[in-house]
């Protein structure tokens, strides 16, 4: 198979595009799906500076890579959530990662903020993964917010945007599916979330890794109970399969023309209304936010264990 | 023969009589963008011919969560 571009050998077959592309050429290719996303989407303004959240997976590196080469002010925040033989390593890797690529990266531990994820698992009943993925949202967000940062971009892709959606659409969720897309606009205290790589697959990220050396595998979380919407991804690869093209198909035309039907969707009795959090003073449904309430969960827990 | 290392797995599997990556996507149950097929530093097309004595890396690049 030859490259679409400049006939060269090919070395990675899209039928989505229906398309082969040499290596230089499939950079080329990649750039400009995530410069089409950046523009049409209204993601980065002029010397905006963007937040990237490196989870230490390679698509969060992989998306830091591409803002650099196309030009944006870009620095990573990867929070570490004190978790024993996990998060260490995969801290010290994309450190080093970020080092050797000239890569601006932060470190938070949430230790330091009375939130190490196994102390959370100890003091909370909910899943472990629920309550995480908020305390990360939170200090991603915050940390964008008290820096400076116009945008959070997450490394998040075709196929987790598209069976998320067909997630929200089994259970027509008009919330989700109302702010569902890549880019959900600043507003007071939360900053404006991106997510630049959502025309690119899984596999043309993972193409993109390999042939920038990207050689970076997170290390499965402990606590983890496998990916998401593991199911889902696979009845869109077989329709994929099928019919190439249609999973681009299926959530373009939901922006087009299934979200502006959603916009404004209430979240439900009592959670549209957002005030300033009594103690963090970042925005909450309630008085005091779902973060620092585990963190007082955990302080209550821990106080309790070290009475008996 | 060649030889197919799966990422993640320790122990390579031999196939004598597999040709074309996509005869080997094929015998592995992948579609054409479940995996990258690599063979010496470089990702080849499913049309590209294997070689006896091939070495080839099968990537999944389906994140694992
Ligand atoms: S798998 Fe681990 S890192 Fe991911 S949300 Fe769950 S506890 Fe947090
Ligand atoms: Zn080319
Ligand atoms: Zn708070």
């Amino acid at each position: 198979m030859k490259c679409k571009r400049c006939g060269e050998l090919a070395a990675v077959k899209l039928p989505s595009h229906h398309a082969g592309f040499c290596p230089s050429c499939f950079e080329g290719f990649f750039k400009k799906q995530v410069e089409t996303a950046v523009r049409r989407h209204g993601m980065i303004g002029r010397d905006e500076k963007v937040l990237v959240a490196v989870s230490g997976g390679k698509d969060s590196l992989a998306l830091m890579r591409v803002l650099t080469d196309l030009g944006h002010v870009v620095e990573g925040l990867h929070v570490h959530l004190g978790i024993p033989d996990s998060s260490d390593p995969v801290a010290e890797r994309t450190r080093a990662f970020c080092a050797a690529n000239g890569l601006t990266l932060h470190v938070l531990h949430t230790a330091e903020h009375g939130l190490a994820v196994p102390d959370v698992k100890d003091a909370v009943r909910r899943p472990v993964c629920a309550v995480c993925g908020k305390i990360k949202r939170h200090y991603f967000n915050r940390f964008a917010y008290e820096n400076g940062f116009a945008a959070l971009a997450t490394g998040h892709n075709l196929d987790d945007e598209t069976a998320r959606l067909f997630a929200n659409v089994l259970r027509w969720d008009p919330a989700y599916l109302g702010t569902q897309g890549p880019t959900l606009p600043g507003e007071g205290k939360f900053v404006r979330k991106i997510k630049p790589l959502y025309r690119l697959t899984e596999f043309e990220t993972a193409a993109y890794c390999f042939l920038k050396g990207i050689d970076h595998w997170k290390a499965a979380c402990p606590y983890s109970g496998g990916a998401s919407f593991t199911g889902h991804k696979k009845l869109i690869a077989d329709l994929e399969d099928r019919s190439p093209g249609q999973k681009t198909a299926f959530y373009e035309a939901f922006l087009a023309q299934g979200r502006p039907h959603f916009a404004g969707a209430s979240r439900g009795e009592g959670q549209d209304t957002l005030y300033a959090c009594a103690q963090c003073g970042f925005p909450s449904s309630g008085e005091v936010c779902g973060v620092c309430r585990v963190r007082e969960q955990v302080a209550a827990h821990k106080a309790r264990r070290e009475a008996v | 023969m060649i030889t197919v290392t799966i990422d993640g797995k320790n122990q390579p599997t031999t196939y004598p009589k597999i040709k074309t990556v996509l005869q080997l996507l094929n015998n592995l149950h992948l579609r054409v963008n479940d995996a990258l097929i690599i063979r010496d530093g470089e990702l080849l097309t499913p049309d590209r011919h294997l070689w006896p004595g091939d070495h080839v890396t099968v990537r999944m690049v389906v994140s694992r969560g």
